[in-house]
């Protein structure tokens, strides 16, 4: 995905916060826990932010390098886009 | 042992179908459910559900869409915040109430076929919705709703499998599940008719990985393996009473949704228990919950968290014992059970599922 795409969520995708338990995303027919880095980077994608400014956003949120966060960020879209779980 | 987290709730709204699927894991007593809980009922378990922290609520059946209450349903669902899924053969998916449902805020449909071809499908249904199912599958397609196409894969249909996916990729579908047979309910009734043969089992194997290979990105193909051929058991809901729960018809709580056939346990009523008490504390929750329960060889082995035993409902039906190790296992003393099935399968005559 270039810094540019717009991530969103596929068909029948939904993200979950709860206060009393692990964040999840709510896919067809499971739910898959996330950690809360990964949590956060998801919180992110509403269809209209970019993933560059998401990216950003991580970078500040968890005070590590721009490449760290754009190396995390991209591998967890990449790893949801897979199964259609994200898309640009 | 203090109760985990429930996170999936199925709810069999009705046992009523209009077709006659011999691989259906319905009971056979369907005259039995026929008191259906009430949309009120069904709204109030919906609302304990989110209150224990259930995420995703699954409208079954039988044929759900039978209820004329369910989109209703599904509002009250999405508006506690659940995830809905609608489980369905989809032969009254049209096009005015898939507007309705997605409306109301349904998340995600399973359509299932029974073949890819017309006349095997409608054979295997007992009736002509095989037509009827593909139009449903490009309504759904052209909807702001996810969608599964399933097909249970048993002997009668299980050297189709390429040809499933072919149609699954011609629709368009995203995400294909293709479920062995499981043999509980009206298919365990027809279960030498069904055992798909080791040679279709292995051939649906290679044909799965290389589809995989092939439609990665494109189509997410989840295959349920045939417990008969395994060397261990499938983690059966997970652990019983770890994150599943059903409710039937009737409103009977249910571990698994063939638990039913467990003569030996008493299952409780959302009529008469609260669904978190039913969950926490009711003897049927807490008779196989964890590993204390388990025998040997199940009690020293070290995947007894991995599988949990395998499957109750399966060990009740194969040994009498619900408290079994799964036949399914090799390392069972029963597990002579299923290779013995396996080899007089194929000679049986199908019962075709009906009230």
């Amino acid at each position: 995905m270039k810094g540019d795409a717009v991530p969103r969520f596929g068909k029948g995708v939904k993200l979950r916060l709860d206060a009393n338990g692990p964040a999840m995303l709510l896919v067809p027919e499971t739910a898959l826990e996330l950690n809360e880095s990964a949590a956060a980077a998801l919180e992110l994608v509403d269809g209209k932010r970019t993933l560059s400014e998401i990216v950003a956003a991580i970078t500040q949120r968890f005070e590590v390098s721009a490449t760290e966060a754009r190396e995390h960020v991209d591998a967890l879209f990449a790893r949801l886009g897979e199964r259609g779980f994200i898309r640009e | 042992m203090s109760s985990p987290r429930p996170l999936s709730l199925l709810c069999e709204l009705t046992y009523r179908c209009n077709l006659q699927c011999p691989y259906c894991y319905n009971p056979l007593n369907l005259r039995a459910y026929r008191n259906e809980l009430s949309t009120e009922e069904w709204l109030c378990v919906l609302r304990q559900a989110a209150a224990m922290g259930i995420v995703q609520v699954h409208l079954s059946g039988g044929e759900p869409t039978l209820r004329t209450d369910l989109c209703r349903l599904v509002e009250g669902a999405a508006s506690l915040g659940l995830y809905t899924n609608l489980i369905t053969q989809g032969t009254f998916l049209d096009d005015a109430l898939l507007d309705r449902l997605v409306e109301s805020g349904l998340d995600h449909v399973q359509v299932s076929i029974q073949a890819p071809q017309t006349e095997l499908a409608d054979r295997i249904a007992g009736a002509a919705v095989h037509e009827q199912k593909a139009e449903a599958v490009r309504r759904v397609l052209g909807r702001e709703v996810a969608l599964t196409l399933n097909c249970v894969l048993h002997r009668l249909n299980h050297d189709t499998i390429e040809e499933v996916i072919g149609y699954a990729e011609r629709a368009g579908v995203a995400r294909l599940e293709l479920a062995n047979v499981q043999f509980y309910g009206w298919a365990f009734r027809n279960r030498l008719a069904l055992l798909p043969t080791a040679e279709q089992v292995r051939h649906g194997e290679e044909v799965v990985a290389a589809a995989r290979e092939r439609l990665r990105g494109t189509m997410e193909i989840v295959y349920v393996l045939p417990d008969y051929f395994g060397d261990f058991p499938k983690p059966c809901m997970n652990g019983w009473g770890r994150q599943f729960l059903t409710v039937t018809p009737n409103g009977d709580v249910l571990p698994c949704p063939a638990a039913a056939a467990i003569a030996s346990l008493h299952f409780e009523n959302v009529r008469e228990r609260e669904l978190a008490s039913i969950w926490s504390f009711s003897d049927s929750f807490e008779r196989y919950r964890g590993t204390g329960w388990m025998p040997e060889p199940c009690r020293s082995c070290e995947r007894k968290e991995v599988d949990w035993g395998g499957c109750r409902c399966q060990a009740f039906l194969l040994t009498g014992d619900a408290a079994a190790t799964d036949p399914a296992c090799s390392l069972s003393p029963h597990h002579s059970l299923m290779t013995s099935l396996r080899e007089s399968a194929g000679k049986a005559e199908l019962a075709a599922r009906r009230p």
